[in-house]
């Protein structure tokens, strides 16, 4: 399976989170997976800013020549996408749904009724989009609650990149247990 | 009452979201008295700043378009920086105002909780969410289209203004719908299949020269 990780780790002294998804990496490899991890915290990523070049102008690419061009290659060609980060305020890195907006090329502009019910853009690519699952570290005022608004929101990105959610894990479980959750896709 | 509005928009000046909270101010300013600063998050280069004038105000608005099912990644970095504040004493009462380009508010019924469980962890006092889908549309709707949705935002900002809370029956009605309707299930797919429905993004794409490559993909 070929798998692509974003690593939103935005705390380079948080040494532990890219211990975790270094050990996942080699564990995902070990059964056979190839890995693309993106530790977005050293990329060049500019904030999407709404402009639609993506769409109108260069349709597929967004029109600033950054490091999204480089997640949206692989996260396209992937079998599964893992977006990995610690919560802070509650809600997975700023840096993760930074790089998260900029996927927005690999949808076009027209909307469609998905299950004939609600608007969402349609698929660029004529392929089954890459499956998707949320790793997350929990911060010291996390409760049940947010775990469960965290999970439903990642549940309507899967929708809107027309996609479906697999799991949404928290790293205090061991990394062999996310690395068996993934090879079961 | 003063009032600090923060405009969370990546478009800024030029954004949905400042078209909205215009509105929304200029029923703000009906009330004697009232004053308001707007902050427009995309273009301020120090966050230190922004921190300081949300800590420093009685009330604020948190406005922004919808991203991916969520607050654009700007905004996030901003409500990471609001950290030190949480739980502390004197924080101002906050109220959000999500926009979203799809037509149903139930998209931006996710982040909505998002919200209001920031405003606990920031011992806020929450005025609640105002909500409305179907933004990026108003660019091509008819005035008299626009004028009703605009209306809303004006008396929103007015009965705010005055009383200091979002008035319930007003979001519920704005928001609407908050699902579609069978009858524009039918439309809409009707106007697909006429090509009606893509010819606010076919004319850009026309104006662009893009229109032959509308359906690349280069990543393959």
């Amino acid at each position: 399976m070929k798998i692509t990780i974003l690593n939103g780790n935005p705390d380079p002294d948080n040494q532990k989170f890219d211990d975790y998804l270094n050990n996942l990496v080699k564990m995902l490899e070990l059964s056979d997976n190839r890995v693309v991890h993106f530790k977005l915290r050293e990329m060049k990523i500019r904030h999407c800013r709404g402009c639609f070049g993506c769409w109108l102008k260069t349709p597929g690419q967004c029109i600033y020549k950054d490091d999204s061009h480089a997640i949206c290659r692989e996260a396209i060609n992937s079998d599964f996408v893992l977006f990995a980060a610690p919560l802070v305020m509650g809600f997975p890195s700023a840096i993760l749904k930074i790089a998260m907006d900029k996927l927005i090329p690999l949808l076009l502009p027209y909307i469609e009724l998905v299950d004939n019910k609600e608007c969402h853009h349609e698929k660029r690519y004529d392929k089954e989009y890459p499956l998707i699952g949320l790793l997350i570290e929990k911060g010291d005022d996390t409760d049940s609650e947010d775990i469960e608004i965290v999970s439903d929101i990642f549940v309507r990105f899967a929708i809107d990149f027309r996609t479906s959610s697999r799991f949404v894990i928290q790293t205090d479980i061991p990394v062999q247990g996310v690395s068996d959750e993934i090879n079961r896709i | 009452m003063k009032l600090t509005v923060f405009n969370g928009s990546p478009r800024g000046k030029k954004s949905n979201t400042a078209i909205l909270l215009e509105h929304f101010l200029k029923g703000f300013m009906e009330t004697e008295g009232n004053s308001y600063e707007l902050e427009y998050i995309v273009n301020n280069k120090d966050v230190g700043e922004l921190v300081e004038m949300f800590k420093d105000a009685n009330n604020v608005i948190l406005a922004f378009p919808l991203y991916t099912g969520c607050m654009p990644g700007i905004v996030k970095s901003i409500v990471e920086s609001l950290k030190p504040l949480c739980g502390k004493q004197g924080n101002p009462s906050v109220g959000f105002m999500v926009q979203g380009g799809f037509p149903e508010a139930y998209q931006s019924r996710f982040v909505e909780r998002y919200l209001e469980k920031l405003a606990k962890r920031l011992n806020c006092q929450y005025l609640g969410c105002i909500v409305k889908g179907g933004i990026e549309g108003t660019q091509m709707m008819p005035q008299f289209m626009t004028k009703r949705i605009f209306n809303y935002f004006y008396e929103l900002g007015k009965n705010y203004g005055k009383s200091g809370k979002f008035d319930e029956e007003l979001l519920k009605r704005l928001a609407k719908p908050e699902h579609l309707p069978a009858w524009r299930r039918v439309f809409y797919k009707f106007s697909r299949l006429t090509g009606m429905a893509n010819i606010y993004w076919d004319r850009q794409l026309k104006e662009n020269n893009a229109f032959e490559k509308r359906f690349d993909r280069p990543f393959t």
